[in-house]
């Protein structure tokens, strides 16, 4: 099932990787400035953007031009694992930690609507980062439970960008899962690549809740101490190990939109085994090469890029160690095919 | 002849009276209010003349509507000027089918002739302009139905967020501007509703 | 003849001058017709709040806040007595509520304009009813909602100190209750009041209080002052006097995130009354 999905989704790619090399190997993305982007008509009617739970992402924009989009987002507060079966109350956008990946490009014109459950106990918002003006949208979007607000933007600025909720207390909604990333493609798109995922790191804070047994809750304290009981990529232990692992195949080259939900552990992301070929620091536009652990803030992002020659296990780890082997903070990235000696060889020495 | 000027006077001051009562005559007729008109307000309301109306009598024209207090220093004096901006960009022939609504929320202090003074200080005194004050509950649920926030903070300073409302001659909101008030968007909101009417 | 036109004279100047008696005129100024409101009997228990100063959640830390002493009801209104209004009163059943006083969802769960949900207990809070709604009720029963003030100084009480703040556990224990979900459908007093004898301040709804729009920051919490003289016109300072008091924070979110036409399926209300009476 689940490699039928991943069969599907590259051969999507793929084909939508030639379709954009045919038609935009005359555009430069790179030159595209703010000022370039507002310039942008977003035409047509608007539609409903595709929208997706890590670690998937929704397709690359290609080659279109900007349009009009509608991101719906719905607020809730439900009951999930956090670790070893251990049920934790997480505040969600679209029922995922973290919350949906958005895909936009330069120049769209994009409405968000924010719904928040009739379920919910508190008021929620969004403050994207990738908006320009106050709040990035935190008191527009503000709504209590059952009720809808909504705001439109035009993206001007291209790059990876996070999206929290900012209701106060905004560590609490925060630190119960309350973010994602958002994605500025600019014009003519990212360069294509074999496989796209999405990975967002956070630090939790639990104690148990006092009504329901076994049920754990945020813990204020803990979080003001800056103390993590669990340090998580996608808001779960094990979320990208055993059969959640991701997967590449030798050859092939991997884009990983990692994201740093904090609400307050800056994440110094590394690869164990594995050189990042280009980094977008800060999920900007700088692109740094060669690059070995790379450091995420809090609220901030990085686009990180490189080719899989070695098969065998990759893990992602945040290089503050204690986090990866103590607080959960590791995955996995499979790669399969052919060995490759040329690059890598062990030779077991056997005494006899 | 003493005799005479009495009677004179007498007459004049029955005829100004009976003037005074007869728009809420006019208001019973229309009976018809849609459920989200403001007009379902069943408060009463001064104006700067003394006179004591419903919000029901100011029907038939587009409203212009935003709440202030005329001893504000700091935000009030910008509305005020807005509200003047967007009269002055008005088409004056279409001038009497519209009103723009001066709402106090310092009732306390905005009697009836105080507003009249601030009336005349900003020359704002043609048929076009209204300026009314209420009792603190009539105006609290007033600034609630525009969802205005305000709040007291001492006998002669209040907190209060900016907004300028339009309605239509029904009673019912077109659209709302908030913060940094852009004046053209409230008088093309304005012109679209006079001429919908 | 001459006798007719001083009568004449007379009736006029009398007539008149009831115009020009502003004061007057202004304190008889109806915010809205109770007349056109049926009383109903209220039964509930109103307890006596001597009042104090106080330190408002909003504020500069050196502010003190006076709240008069007042009666608040033990507990909110429930179900039950909300049932009572309506049919008494009319115009405030759900078919027939105008909509410039409350949004579609109403007493969203009741079947029809009389009847209570069949799993909802008659000794709940009632939710999902508007500001206004919440305000013609207070009416009916002679008495008007809580100020945010007075509502404020009765919840820095735990069950035993009037003022519980200081504890290191207040606002945990606070949020420990505000976290549960579907609280608000259980019956009112069921759990143990506070010091001053009140119920339920915190363990099955957010509550209206009668100037909940009187907080003047936005759904954004993190600009601390709040002084943008182009959106606001902010006389007072708007930060947070206790920035561990998370508990605050969040029903103060609920009340920047709410207007009066709203009805939400977890916020219902409870009544209060002024007093002369200064108790020692």
């Amino acid at each position: 099932m689940k490699h039928k999905h991943f069969t599907i989704c590259a051969t999507t790619l793929l084909i939508t990787a030639l379709l954009s090399c045919n038609s935009t190997n005359t555009t430069k993305p790179e030159t595209s400035s703010a000022e370039a982007a507002l310039a942008m008509v977003a035409e047509g009617n608007p539609e409903v953007a595709e929208v997706t739970g890590a670690p998937k992402v929704p397709a690359p924009i290609g080659a279109r031009a900007a349009k009009k989009l509608i991101v719906n987002l719905l607020t809730t507060e439900i009951e999930g694992i956090i670790a070893d079966s251990i049920p934790y109350t997480f505040w969600t956008f679209n029922n995922t930690v973290p919350g949906s990946f958005i895909r936009v490009r330069e120049g769209d014109e994009v409405t968000l609507n924010l719904k928040n459950d009739g379920s919910s106990i508190l008021p929620h918002n969004i403050d994207l980062h990738a908006v320009t003006g106050p709040g990035g949208g935190a008191a527009a979007t503000t709504a209590p439970p059952g009720k809808e607000a909504s705001f439109t933007f035009k993206a001007i600025n291209k790059g990876l960008y996070v999206y929290h909720c900012a209701a106060p207390p905004v560590p609490m909604h925060i630190g119960n899962g309350m973010y994602g990333l958002i994605l500025v493609e600019p014009a003519g798109g990212l360069k294509p690549v074999d496989r796209e995922y999405y990975i967002m790191q956070g630090d939790f804070y639990t104690k148990a809740s006092v009504v329901k047994q076994g049920l754990m809750e945020f813990d204020n304290d803990k979080a003001v101490a800056e103390n993590p009981d669990y340090v998580l990529f996608n808001g779960k232990k094990g979320s990208l190990l055993g059969a959640n692992m991701l997967e590449a195949k030798v050859g092939e080259t991997v884009r990983l939109f990692v994201g740093n939900g904090g609400p307050n552990l800056t994440s110094s992301f590394h690869v164990i085994g594995e050189i990042f070929d280009n980094v977008y620091l800060e999920g900007g536009s700088t692109v740094s090469h060669n690059v070995q652990t790379t450091m995420i803030p809090e609220g901030g992002s990085a686009m990180v890029e490189f080719k899989c020659e070695v098969r065998g296990e990759y893990v992602l780890v945040d290089h503050s160690l204690s986090r990866a082997f103590n607080k959960g903070c590791i995955g996995k990235l499979k790669v399969t095919g052919e060995p490759n000696e040329k690059v890598f060889s062990a030779k077991t020495l056997t005494k006899e | 002849m003493k005799l005479i000027s009495l009677l004179c006077i007498s007459l004049l001051m029955l005829v100004s009276c009976k003037e005074n009562s007869e728009p809420k005559q006019g208001a019973e007729t229309t009976e018809q209010l849609p459920s989200n008109s403001i007009f379902n307000l069943t408060s009463d309301w001064q104006n700067q003349d003394g006179k004591t109306i419903k919000l029901k009598d100011l029907q038939g024209k587009t409203l212009v509507v935003v709440m202030i207090y005329t001893t504000c220093k700091t935000a009030c004096p910008i509305l005020v000027a807005k509200m003047k901006m967007i009269e002055s960009k008005f088409d004056r022939k279409d001038i009497d089918k519209i009103n723009l609504v001066l709402v106090s929320i310092d009732p306390e202090t905005d009697t009836p002739e105080h507003l009249k003074e601030f009336s005349i200080k900003n020359e704002m005194t043609g048929p076009q302009w209204t300026f009314l004050r209420s009792a603190e509950n009539a105006t609290k649920e007033f600034a609630n139905v525009l969802s205005m926030k305000y709040k007291k903070i001492s006998p002669i300073d209040f907190s209060h967020s900016n907004i300028i409302s339009t309605f239509k001659p029904n009673g019912i909101l077109v659209s709302q501007e908030e913060g940094d008030i852009n004046v053209d968007k409230v008088v093309t909101t304005v012109n679209q509703t006079v001429r919908k009417k | 003849m001459k006798h007719l036109i001083i009568l004449l004279f007379s009736i006029v100047i009398v007539s008149c001058s009831k115009e020009s008696e502003k004061e007057t005129v202004y304190k008889n100024l109806e915010g809205n017709k109770t007349d056109t409101l049926q009383s109903i009997q209220s039964t509930v228990k109103m307890v006596y709040i001597p009042g104090g100063e106080y330190k408002p959640f909003f504020g500069s830390n050196t502010t003190l806040v006076s709240v008069a002493p007042f009666l608040m009801d033990e507990r909110a209104v429930t179900n039950e007595e909300f049932l009572e209004f309506v049919i008494a009163n009319p115009q405030w059943q759900k078919s027939n509520i105008k909509r410039l006083f409350a949004d579609t969802n109403y007493l969203k769960t009741w079947p029809t304009d009389i009847t209570l949900p069949e799993n909802a207990l008659k000794d709940a809070p009632v939710c999902n009813v508007s500001w206004f709604a919440a305000k013609a009720f207070a009416q009916s029963v002679d008495k008007r909602l809580p100020t945010l003030d007075e509502w404020e100084f009765v919840a820095m009480a735990d069950e035993t100190t009037a003022n519980a703040r200081k504890k290191p556990k207040y606002s945990d224990s606070i949020i420990d209750l505000y976290l549960q979900k579907n609280r608000q459908f259980k019956s009112v007093k069921q759990s143990p009041p506070n010091y001053w004898g009140i119920y339920n301040m915190f363990d099955l709804i957010w509550e209206w209080t009668d100037d909940f729009n009187a907080v003047l920051t936005t759904g954004d919490s993190r600009s601390g002052e709040y002084n943008d003289k182009n959106l606001v016109c902010a006389g007072g300072a708007t930060s947070a006097t206790d920035v561990m008091n998370y508990a605050a924070y969040m029903r103060f979110a609920l009340r920047t995130s709410i207007k009066a036409d709203y009805t939400i399926g977890n916020l219902g209300f409870r009544c209060a009354k002024d007093t002369t009476i200064i108790k020692q």
